[in-house]
Order: C-alpha cells, then sequence, then structure tokens
C-alpha cells in the first residue's frame, strides 16, 4: 500500500494543506493542466500533479472527489487558492520537480493511472 | 426531398433501437395468488395505474389496473386472490421488438404502458410514451432549437426531456451564476455537490451532478454573455439539473459537441478551460441529456441523473 506519505518523501514535496490526509492509501495518480481533463479523467480518491495554480483548480479537485493535489516546477500559488484548500482540509502539496519527472518516479512506485489496463 | 425517402431516412436512424433499450427496468410486478388489497396498497405507494401479475415462475399472467381494484371493492372482493380478477388479455412488448413496432402498439391500443417481456415471457421492464421520448432524444443527445416560433420551450416551467412541471421556485436548490468572473466559475456546482453531500445519497451520483453542473455552469460564465441560473430538483428517483442563461445562445451545435472543440478566447485558455470537453462531459456524467439553443436568446441545458434502482421485492 503506498500512502500520501511515500509520496511526499519521494518527490521532497512540501504539504500547504490537509496535512491530516499524509496516511491515506494513494490507489491511482493523474496529471492535467486542463480543468475538463480533470474533469472527465480523474476517479475518486486520485491524486492529481498540476501546473495550474488558481483557486478553481481546488473547486475542481472538491467536485471530483480528489484525494489530492500536487502542483509542479515549484510555482508560486496564490494565497487565495492555499486559503481555500485550507477551508475545505484539502490536501495540496508542492515540489520542486518538473511534470514529466515527478510522474516519472511514481509510476516507477508501482501506481497507474486511471487508464490502467488499457495502456 | 421527397417526403416518402425523408421518412425511410427517419426510420433507418431509429432502426437499432430495440424495445429493450428504451423501458424502464425497474418494473413493479405482483403475484398472482396475492390479495387484490395488496395491488391496491402497492399502486398507492409506487403511484401507478396497473401493474403486471406474475405466477411463481416470474413469468406474466395479465394485468392488474385500477379500475380493476374499484370493481373488487364494489362487489367486496379486494381479499379475493388478484388472479380471480385480473385481465388475462395482456398486450406486451418484446425486448427485442422495434421502435417502429413498439410505436405501433401505442397506436393501436389505447393503453398508458406495455409490461416487456422476454423469450420466456418473464417481465423485464415497462415502456410508456416518456420512455420512448428518452430512446428518441438519448439517439440525438439534443434537441436545437432555431425556429423561433419554438421560443416558448426556452425558460417554461415545462421538462424539456419528461414533460413535467419544474417550478424554478419550487427548486430544492438554487444559484445564481455569477458570469462576471471567470475565477468564481463552478462555485453553483460546488455548492450544489456540498448540498447532496449533507444528504444520504450515494457518492456517485453526488459526483457525477456536482462535474455536470460544474461543465454547464462553466460554459455559461465562459461563452453565454448573460445571466444564468443552476436549478436543482429532487424527485422519487430521479435529479433534474437545468441550467439556463438569457446570452447569445450556441452558434454551431455539432462542432460544440465535438471533443476537442472549443470557441474559448485565450485569456480563458490560459485558466485552464476551453479544452472542448465541456458538452462532452456532461453527456459523460449525466444519464440524460438535453440542451436547448436558440442564437440571440439563450440556452438551457437540462440533465437527469438516476437514483439507484432499488429492486422491488415480489410481493
Amino acid at each position: 500500500m503506498i500512502k500520501v506519505r511515500d509520496i511526499v518523501a519521494l518527490l521532497d514535496a512540501e504539504v500547504l494543506s490537509g496535512e491530516g490526509k499524509l496516511d491515506e492509501e494513494v490507489k491511482s495518480v493523474g496529471a492535467s493542466d486542463m480543468i475538463s481533463d480533470i474533469l472527465a479523467l480523474t476517479k475518486p480518491g486520485m491524486v492529481v500533479l498540476t501546473g495550474y495554480t488558481y483557486p478553481q483548480v481546488i473547486r475542481t479537485a472538491l467536485v471530483t472527489d480528489l484525494l489530492g493535489l500536487i502542483v509542479v516546477r515549484g510555482k508560486t500559488i496564490a494565497p487565495e487558492t492555499i486559503a481555500y484548500a485550507r477551508e475545505n482540509n484539502f490536501l495540496l502539496m508542492r515540489t520542486r520537480g518538473y511534470l514529466y519527472s515527478s510522474c516519472g518516479k511514481i509510476y516507477g512506485m508501482g501506481l497507474r493511472g486511471s487508464d490502467a489496463g488499457k495502456e | 426531398m421527397p417526403e416518402k425517402n425523408r421518412l425511410a431516412r427517419y426510420a433507418a436512424i431509429f432502426e437499432d433501437i430495440r424495445a429493450g433499450d428504451i423501458m424502464s427496468s425497474n418494473v413493479v410486478e405482483i403475484s398472482a395468488e396475492k390479495k387484490i388489497a395488496h395491488a391496491k396498497e402497492l399502486m398507492k405507494i409506487k403511484k401507478i395505474s396497473g401493474i403486471p401479475v406474475v405466477d411463481d415462475g416470474r413469468r406474466l399472467v395479465g394485468i392488474i389496473s385500477i379500475e380493476d381494484i374499484i370493481h373488487a371493492l364494489e362487489f367486496n372482493k379486494i381479499n379475493d386472490p388478484i388472479r380471480r380478477i385480473m385481465s388475462t388479455r395482456v398486450v406486451t412488448i418484446h425486448r427485442d421488438d422495434s421502435l417502429a413496432a413498439v410505436v405501433d402498439k401505442f397506436e393501436n391500443y389505447k393503453f398508458g404502458r406495455f409490461p416487456v417481456v422476454d423469450d420466456d415471457n418473464r417481465v423485464c421492464g415497462i415502456i410508456s410514451k416518456e420512455d420512448i421520448l428518452h430512446g428518441i432524444l438519448e439517439k440525438f443527445n439534443l434537441i436545437y432549437i432555431h425556429d423561433l416560433k419554438r421560443t416558448s420551450t426556452l425558460n417554461t416551467e415545462y421538462s424539456a426531456i419528461t414533460g413535467e412541471r419544474l417550478k424554478t421556485e419550487e427548486a430544492n436548490f438554487h444559484y445564481q451564476i455569477d458570469t462576471s468572473d471567470i475565477d468564481a466559475a463552478g462555485t453553483g456546482a460546488a455548492l450544489l455537490k456540498q448540498f447532496l453531500a449533507g444528504k444520504s445519497f450515494h457518492n456517485d451520483i453526488v459526483r457525477r451532478v456536482g462535474v455536470a453542473t460544474y461543465e454547464a455552469e462553466t460554459n455559461v460564465v465562459i461563452h453565454s454573455r448573460g445571466q444564468g441560473d443552476i436549478y436543482f430538483f429532487q424527485d422519487e428517483d430521479r435529479f433534474i439539473v437545468r441550467v439556463v442563461d438569457n446570452g447569445v445562445g450556441i452558434e454551431d451545435l455539432d462542432k460544440a459537441m465535438k471533443e476537442g472543440y472549443s470557441t474559448a478566447p485565450d485569456h480563458i485558455r490560459e485558466r485552464g478551460f476551453g479544452a472542448g470537453m465541456g458538452i462532452a462531459n456532461m453527456k459523460r456524467f449525466a444519464d440524460k441529456l438535453v440542451i436547448i439553443s436558440e442564437k440571440g436568446v439563450g440556452t438551457q441545458v437540462e440533465m437527469i441523473f438516476y437514483l439507484p434502482t432499488q429492486t422491488w421485492p415480489l410481493i
């Protein structure tokens, strides 16, 4: 079983909100910068890597029941985005790693995407 | 196009629709050995006017209607077994019957609904006129109305899908969409989801309502250049979400339906919108979707989400 904590360690990520979820199990992972793709292609309980930092991304994640978001490339995140995540106790993380490398590392841990079995 | 060719073309569009595709499958049935009083109670609870009657092997043997119940009450037979008064000459539809055959049944017999049976004469569903309309709408997925004479269908109290009355002031949830702020897009959907999460509905349907409403709401903010509202109606077995605006309408619906097509400007795309998945996502997450749009008048999106069906026990 892979926990949020394991991914945080692997990507040397900082946890900006939702610290209470570090021991929850991560079942699948995705990556996207498009709101509609997140809406269409994710599954409940997923962790999604993104370069998108507007508050909108938190709202999208809440509507789709994501477990958490990881913002890549150490991007600056608007204070409103972090505040919105905290208000909803939503798991928001940030890593310096780039999208491709971060995904590769997580894939290497054995986690798969929502197209598992079809790729 | 000559009339005959046109009809043939329409017939071809619906050729592959079978009764089994459009029937409602959560059908209520009752054993012939039960008392008429049972049937009466069941009709009352389920608000229906007739029930297919089955034998021990769940094969269809008759039908009991409200008229039969009234008759039984009148002659003090309410505690008799159903088989004594049910009508045994039941007109049925086979699950593999074509849509044309189904329509013929409605024309030839004046019944409001017909039981659908399989090869062993077991009841597997029921078809009402509403189901036929659903089947056709499903095939097209939406209606696009240019005709000014039909403006009355936009923003009326009547559901575009089921024809039932939906009074906006009686909506279980209402949100007025803030179309001036792209950052606020999706707020209504998030609030609606929160509203539903507080009740004990299945997570899956709450999520589907959230996602599809989010897309509809975002479209109003990005494209309508007008005012918009989200209305949510809760019914016994389904949710209806209606998102309406009085904006510019959809220019080319065929294109808007295509995944990946978008008319969103660059500053909207920078915000992660405009993937061209909006309508595709609504279709993916709603059970039924109808979009009525007219240039310069507005757009109305109506979506139905069916609550997970409970199988009614054989009483």
